[in-house]
């Protein structure tokens, strides 16, 4: 899963960023209103964590421009500004949810993966697809009732596929997800990864769509 | 004399008194008029009287007294005397005695003069009296009318003259009434329109005033525009300084989560021991901002923005709500207060239903009744005291609960209204929230506060 953080406090991204990178996330820090409107106008990402008092562009104005624009990935609105006008104002610009600084790390972690599940339109937080469950509470994947270890990569490229179990995920959209804006990307890294993942959890569980991308089947044959 | 307090008092008695003595002049001034004009006719008989007796006056100053036989006697009250030179007096019957009026000295001559005297009867008369010269001197002639006959018309004539006068006072008495409730009209209206800026029915005083009003108008909305946005500075300092604390109080917790840097928790709860103070002192200070105009808050929309949100944010905790606001519902309260206060009653609720939270309201009198009831454990008694008694703050011991209860509180009595702790009988806790009612639909958005940063 690939996030956005636009927040303008140094320390505060930074701390967040390497925070969620500890949890898997691929995370593209932007450190005003005006990058973070662009970032999250261009590239894809599973979710934004946005700070309302923005130098550049305010917050509201930011997720206004990005909703306008049909970005649909959801926002977690994360700001000092805790009065309940302040939160109606937010959730009517479009945000999904809405957190109060300071926060607990894990209550962002523990909100961001329940948002991206539920933009992938799942209602339950188990979500199963063969042998393989992932919780997406706790962000953990189980093979046959056992936890999966898994790398940051290869974690962010399977609930990629997991949250869109037995449809076609694009390669491109795939790599976009997965990596931050700034890294170097190998052009047959997700091969590698897939690769990978095949050998944890089984050659069948992934499917190759030639010239389309990938599709987590459950281990059966179409 | 002291003047009436009130402008109206002071412009009708104004112009009563003005009006009494313009028409006391009048009436003064059209009886004495009249009064000339009687006697003038009355002097005119008496001088052809005059006329006829001189014509008998011989020359050695003597009467020819067969010449006056004709002349009417006395009982019908005229009289008529002539004193010779020498002293001899021929009268029409009885004495005359009269004291002349002042000669005007533009008289001269041989002309009549007028006198005031009384007959021999006692009967007051009115005279013309002249002196005629002769051979052997001068010759005074007097005649006399009843008085009562010069002065009967002018006492007719002053009754209907009497009875007009104080027609037209009362006429313009009236039209001075009517004038000074027109006049006044737009004084009445400007108060009654600060009064419903002040209500929230209104957000400024209507600029369109007449002339003498419209800078009273603007002076007023400028004042009104100063404390807005003095309360908008306000409460963009508190935003401010809440953005500049918990900014790095955030980074602080971010950082404190990390592994190895917190292994027993203790500065984590330092954070947050300070993330309460922080609350609580902003809270007191946006409180300490001041408020705007209260506005004409619709309860029910403002419910269901909040229930809303809180479904948002709580959405992994099915809870239903249930809302039985009337949508016709306004209260007299600072839209900030309202949403602050409602939130947290309703994100309190929210925390610790089992599966549900009801918000009901209706008028009671001059108040709207809000109860926030939730089937949660609910607050014990002795919790429910302590909760009430000043100063004090339940999340100091249980985690969140009644974090807003203090707020909500001080919030509600800020404006008139106030907030009671109970038992639901769903078991949970209820929140009964009183607060001022209004009767206007014209809401007016008091969005002008500090959404500078945070």
């Amino acid at each position: 899963m690939r996030v956005l953080v636009v927040e303008d406090d140094a320390t505060l991204a930074e701390a967040l960023a390497r925070a969620l990178r500890a949890e898997h996330f691929a995370v593209d820090v932007a450190r005003d209103g005006v990058d973070g409107q662009h970032l999250g106008a261009t590239e894809r990402y599973d979710a934004a964590l946005l700070d309302l008092g923005l130098p550049g562009t305010d917050g509201l104005a930011v997720l206004a421009a990005w909703r306008t624009e049909a970005r649909t990935m959801p926002v977690l609105i994360l700001t000092a500004r805790d009065r309940w006008s302040d939160k109606v104002a937010g959730f009517k610009a479009g945000a999904d949810d809405y957190l109060t600084k300071p926060f607990r790390t894990e209550e962002v972690v523990l909100r961001l993966r329940a948002m991206v599940r539920r933009a992938a339109g799942h209602a339950a937080a188990r979500i199963e697809c063969g042998p393989l469950v992932y919780d997406a509470q706790l962000g953990q994947f189980e093979l046959d009732g056992l936890p999966l270890r898994l790398t940051g990569l290869e974690w962010r490229v399977l609930t990629q596929l997991v949250l869109r179990r037995g449809a076609v995920m694009e390669r491109g959209e795939l790599v976009e997800r997965v990596y931050e804006g700034d890294a170097d990307v190998d052009s047959n890294s997700v091969e590698v990864i897939i690769g990978r993942l095949r050998r944890k959890i089984g050659a069948a569980m992934i499917e190759t769509v030639r010239g389309h991308g990938y599709r987590l089947t459950g281990g059966e044959r179409r | 004399m002291r003047w009436p307090r009130s402008l109206f008092g002071r412009l009708l008695l104004l112009s009563v008194l003005a009006t009494a003595t313009a028409l006391a002049v009048a009436g003064w001034t059209i009886s004495g008029v009249l009064a000339r004009a009687a006697t003038r006719g009355l002097d005119d008989r008496l001088d052809a009287r005059l006329v006829l007796l001189t014509d008998r006056v011989r020359a050695d100053g003597t009467l020819d007294l067969a010449g006056v036989q004709r002349l009417p006697g006395v009982e019908s009250g005229w009289a008529w005397s002539v004193r010779s030179p020498d002293g001899r007096i021929w009268t029409s019957g009885g004495t005359l005695a009269f004291a002349p009026l002042p000669l005007p000295p533009f008289l001269h001559g041989n002309r009549p003069r007028p006198a005031e005297g009384w007959d021999a009867a006692g009967r007051p008369v009115h005279a013309r009296l002249v002196e005629v010269a002769t051979s052997a001197g001068a010759v005074s002639i007097t005649a006399a009318a009843p008085r009562h006959l010069a002065e009967r018309p002018i006492r007719t004539a002053l009754l209907p003259l009497l009875l007009c006068l104080l027609l037209l006072g009362a006429a313009l008495g009236a039209a001075a009434l009517v004038q000074l409730r027109l006049g006044l009209r737009p004084l009445r209206d400007l108060r009654e329109a600060l009064a419903q800026v002040r209500a929230g029915i209104l957000a400024r005083v209507p600029g369109e005033q007449p002339v003498e009003l419209s800078p009273l108008a603007d002076e007023i909305n400028a004042l009104l525009d100063l404390n807005e946005a003095g309360l908008a500075q306000a409460r963009g300092h508190v935003a401010n300084l809440a953005h500049g604390l918990k900014t790095p109080l955030a980074a602080l917790a971010v950082r404190l989560e990390e592994p190895g840097r917190d292994p027993d928790r203790a500065l984590r709860a330092l954070v947050e021991r300070a993330d309460a103070r922080v609350r609580h002192h902003l809270g007191r200070a946006r409180t300490a901002a001041g408020r705007t105009a209260r506005g004409a808050i619709a309860l029910e929309p403002l419910a269901r923005d909040l229930v809303d949100v809180l479904a948002r944010i709580h959405l992994e905790r099915a809870i239903k709500v249930e809302v039985a606001v009337p949508p016709d519902l306004f209260v007299r309260i600072d839209a900030e207060d309202a949403s602050e206060m409602l939130g947290n009653l309703l994100d309190n609720s929210w925390r610790f239903a089992a599966s549900l939270v009801l918000i009901t309201s209706r008028v009671e009198g001059k108040l709207v009744r809000i109860e926030v009831e939730d089937d949660g454990p609910g607050l014990t008694d002795a919790e429910i005291a302590a909760a009430m008694r000043p100063g004090q703050r339940l999340d100091e011991r249980c985690e969140g609960h009644g974090f807003g209860l203090p707020i909500a509180r001080e919030l509600a009595e800020l404006s008139g209204g106030s907030l009671e702790l109970g038992r639901g009988a769903r078991g949970g806790l209820k929140v009964t929230l009183f607060l001022p009612r209004t009767e206007c639909g014209a809401v007016f958005a008091n969005r002008a506060d500090g959404q500078l940063s945070s």
